[in-house]
C-alpha cells in the first residue's frame, strides 16, 4: 500500500507536467481547431537555448529556467507565423503537415546549436527532498507540482476574469460570433499560441530539470504526452488536458514500479485506446464531441 | 444616417452585391426583403465591415467606413444581431453581454456595467439567467440575449438578420415589439427578413433585394400597388 501511494504520489507530480503540455495543445486546439504538432520540438528547441547558455556560459540555474521559457516562446512565435497565420483557416490539414515539416527543421537546429546528443539540464535546487511518515518527496517533484498548480490558477483567472480571457473563450467557440463582437481573431489566436508556448517552456523546464538532461527527441517525447494526455481528457477542453495529463502520470508511473520500464509506454497506448473507443470525445471533452457531431449532423 | 452606395461584394469571382445603392435614415425602420440568395446577409457582413467590399462606399454619418475592420465599424455605431444568433452557448449570459461589449471592456468597466443592468431592466428573464450557461437557454431567450449582446455596443444603428427564425409565433410577436421599442428609443434599425408581413408592419421604408441589386424600394404603403412585388416577394393572393 505504501509502494502504491508513493508511485501515485511521483505518477501526479511528473503528471502535472504533463497536464501542462497538454494545456499548451489544447490552447491552441480549442482557438482554431488544429493540432500544432511543432509544439513539442518549440519546447525541445527552447530547452537546447537554455541548455546552450549553461554549456557555453555556466548560467545559473534561474537564467537556464527563463532562456528556456523565452526560447520557447520565440520559437512558438515563429512556428504560428509559418504553419498558421499563414495558411488560411480552412486549410486545417495543411497546417498540420507543415508543422510537422517544421518540427523537423527545429530539430536541425537543435542539433547545429549542440551537435551532441545528451546535454546536462541544471536542476533548481540541489536538496534532495522532504520526508513525511513513510513518504519521500522529491525536490523536483514538489517544485513540478507546486509550479504547476500555480500555473493552473492563473490560467483559470486569465481566462475568466480578463477581457483577453473572455476573447480567447469567445473565438475558441465561435470565431465568427467573435468577430461580431470585435474581437480580433487573429489577435487572439497569437496570444494563445504565445501563452500555451510559455506554458510549454514552463513545462519543458520542470521535466527536464528532474531529468538533469535533455536530448533532441525530447520534442517527440513532449508532444507524444502532451497529445495523448489531450485526448485522454478531451480535445479542447481545459479541465480534461489536466486530468488527462494526471492520469497519464500515475498509469505511468504505476506500471513502471508493478510492471517494468518496458511496459510504461504500451499501457498508457492501451488506456489511450480503451477511453477512445469507450467515449470518443475523452473523458470530459464529450460536450465539444458532441456539439461537432451535431455540427456535422446539420451539413 | 448609413449612406451605401454602389456597393460591390463577391466570393472570389462570384459577385453576390453588383452595386447596391441604399439608405437608412436616422430613427426609422429599414427593411431588406428578398428571397434567398439575393445577397441580405452579405450586405450586412458588408455593412458591418466583416466582409471587404471590392467596391462602393459604406458611410455613417457621412464617414467613410468601408474597408475598415469590424471593430471599427462597432465604435462608429454598427452592431449586428447575426442570423441563427450565434451566441456564445458555454458562456453565461452575462458574459455574453460583457462580450458584446468588447470593444470598450478595458476603458469603461464602470458604463459597461450600467450597460447589463439596463439590459436586464429591458429583459427580466436574462436577469434570473445571468450566470446561467446560453446553451441551455429557449430559442426565444437566445434571441433576446442576441439583441442584448449587440446593444452592448451602444450602437446608433443596429442591424438585424432574421431574428424571427426558427421562433414561435408568439415570440415573433416579443421580438417585433423589441425591435419596435429600440427605435422608440431612438436607434435606427436595419432589418433583413423573410417574414414579409410582419416586417411590413413596423418599416418605415423597404428594400428588395434579388440577384445582387436592389429592384425596388418605397414605403410600406406603395408595396401593395405593385402587384409584381406582391407575387414575387409576399406570396400570391391565390394560392
Amino acid at each position: 500500500m505504501v509502494d502504491f501511494i508513493q508511485t501515485t504520489i511521483d505518477g501526479l507530480s511528473i503528471g502535472s507536467a504533463y497536464s501542462l503540455i497538454a494545456l499548451g495543445f489544447t490552447l491552441v486546439f480549442g482557438v482554431m481547431r488544429r493540432i500544432n504538432l511543432s509544439y513539442g520540438p518549440s519546447i525541445m528547441l527552447g530547452a537546447f537555448a537554455g541548455t546552450w547558455i549553461f554549456v557555453t556560459l555556466d548560467a545559473q540555474p534561474w537564467l537556464v529556467a527563463a532562456v528556456t521559457v523565452a526560447g520557447t516562446v520565440a520559437v512558438g512565435v515563429y512556428v504560428e507565423r509559418v504553419c498558421f497565420w499563414a495558411i488560411r483557416r480552412d486549410a486545417a490539414i495543411a497546417s498540420m503537415v507543415s508543422s510537422f515539416v517544421i518540427w523537423m527543421q527545429l530539430e536541425e537546429v537543435a542539433t547545429i546549436l549542440l551537435p551532441g546528443r545528451t546535454y546536462p539540464f541544471p536542476e533548481l535546487f540541489r536538496t534532495g527532498g522532504v520526508e513525511i511518515g513513510p513518504y519521500f518527496f522529491r525536490m523536483e517533484y514538489v517544485t513540478t507540482l507546486t509550479v504547476a498548480i500555480l500555473v493552473l490558477v492563473m490560467l483559470r483567472l486569465l481566462l475568466f476574469k480578463t477581457r483577453f480571457g473572455l476573447a480567447l473563450r469567445a473565438v475558441s467557440e465561435n470565431p465568427a460570433a467573435a468577430a461580431y463582437m470585435g474581437i480580433r481573431p487573429g489577435r487572439v489566436i497569437f496570444r494563445a499560441f504565445v501563452l500555451a508556448s510559455l506554458i510549454g517552456g514552463i513545462a519543458g523546464y520542470l521535466l527536464l530539470a528532474a531529468d538533469q538532461q535533455v536530448t533532441p527527441y525530447f520534442g517527440l517525447w513532449a508532444t507524444f504526452k502532451g497529445l495523448i494526455a489531450m485526448m485522454l481528457g478531451g480535445m479542447g477542453s481545459i479541465p480534461g488536458a489536466v486530468v488527462g495529463g494526471l492520469i497519464l502520470g500515475v498509469i505511468e508511473s504505476q506500471t513502471q514500479w508493478y510492471l517494468g520500464n518496458a511496459y510504461k509506454d504500451l499501457s498508457s497506448y492501451l488506456v489511450l485506446f480503451m477511453v477512445l473507443v469507450l467515449r470518443p470525445g475523452g473523458l470530459l471533452g464529450q460536450g465539444i464531441a458532441e456539439r461537432e457531431a451535431q455540427a456535422f449532423r446539420r451539413i | 444616417m448609413l449612406e451605401v452606395r454602389d456597393l460591390v461584394t463577391a466570393y472570389g469571382t462570384i459577385e453576390a452585391l453588383k452595386g447596391v445603392t441604399l439608405s437608412a435614415k436616422q430613427g426609422e425602420i429599414t427593411c431588406i426583403l428578398g428571397p434567398n440568395g439575393a445577397g441580405k446577409t452579405t450586405l450586412m457582413y458588408s455593412i458591418a465591415c466583416i466582409l471587404k467590399p471590392v467596391s462602393g462606399s459604406v458611410k455613417v454619418n457621412d464617414t467613410e467606413i468601408t474597408g475598415t475592420s469590424a471593430p471599427h465599424a462597432l465604435r462608429c455605431g454598427i452592431a449586428l444581431v447575426p442570423e441563427n444568433r450565434l451566441v456564445f452557448h458555454s458562456m453565461s449570459v452575462e458574459e455574453n453581454l460583457m462580450a458584446g461589449a468588447y470593444t470598450r471592456l478595458s476603458s469603461d468597466r464602470a458604463g459597461v456595467q450600467a450597460d447589463i443592468d439596463n439590459a436586464y431592466a429591458r429583459f427580466p428573464s436574462l436577469k434570473d439567467r445571468r450566470a446561467q450557461i446560453a446553451g441551455t437557454l429557449s430559442g426565444g431567450e437566445q434571441q433576446m440575449l442576441a439583441v442584448a449582446r449587440a446593444m452592448m455596443s451602444r450602437p446608433k444603428i443596429l442591424m438585424m438578420d432574421e431574428p424571427s427564425l426558427g421562433l414561435a409565433p408568439l415570440i415573433v410577436a416579443e421580438i417585433f415589439s423589441i425591435i419596435r421599442q429600440l427605435n422608440d428609443e431612438g436607434v435606427s434599425i436595419v432589418l433583413v427578413e423573410q417574414n414579409a408581413h410582419k416586417a411590413l408592419q413596423i418599416a418605415n421604408r423597404f428594400y428588395l433585394l434579388d440577384q445582387g441589386r436592389v429592384t425596388f424600394s418605397g414605403t410600406p404603403g406603395e408595396i401593395g400597388e405593385d402587384d409584381f412585388i406582391q407575387r414575387a416577394y409576399l406570396g400570391s393572393k391565390v394560392a
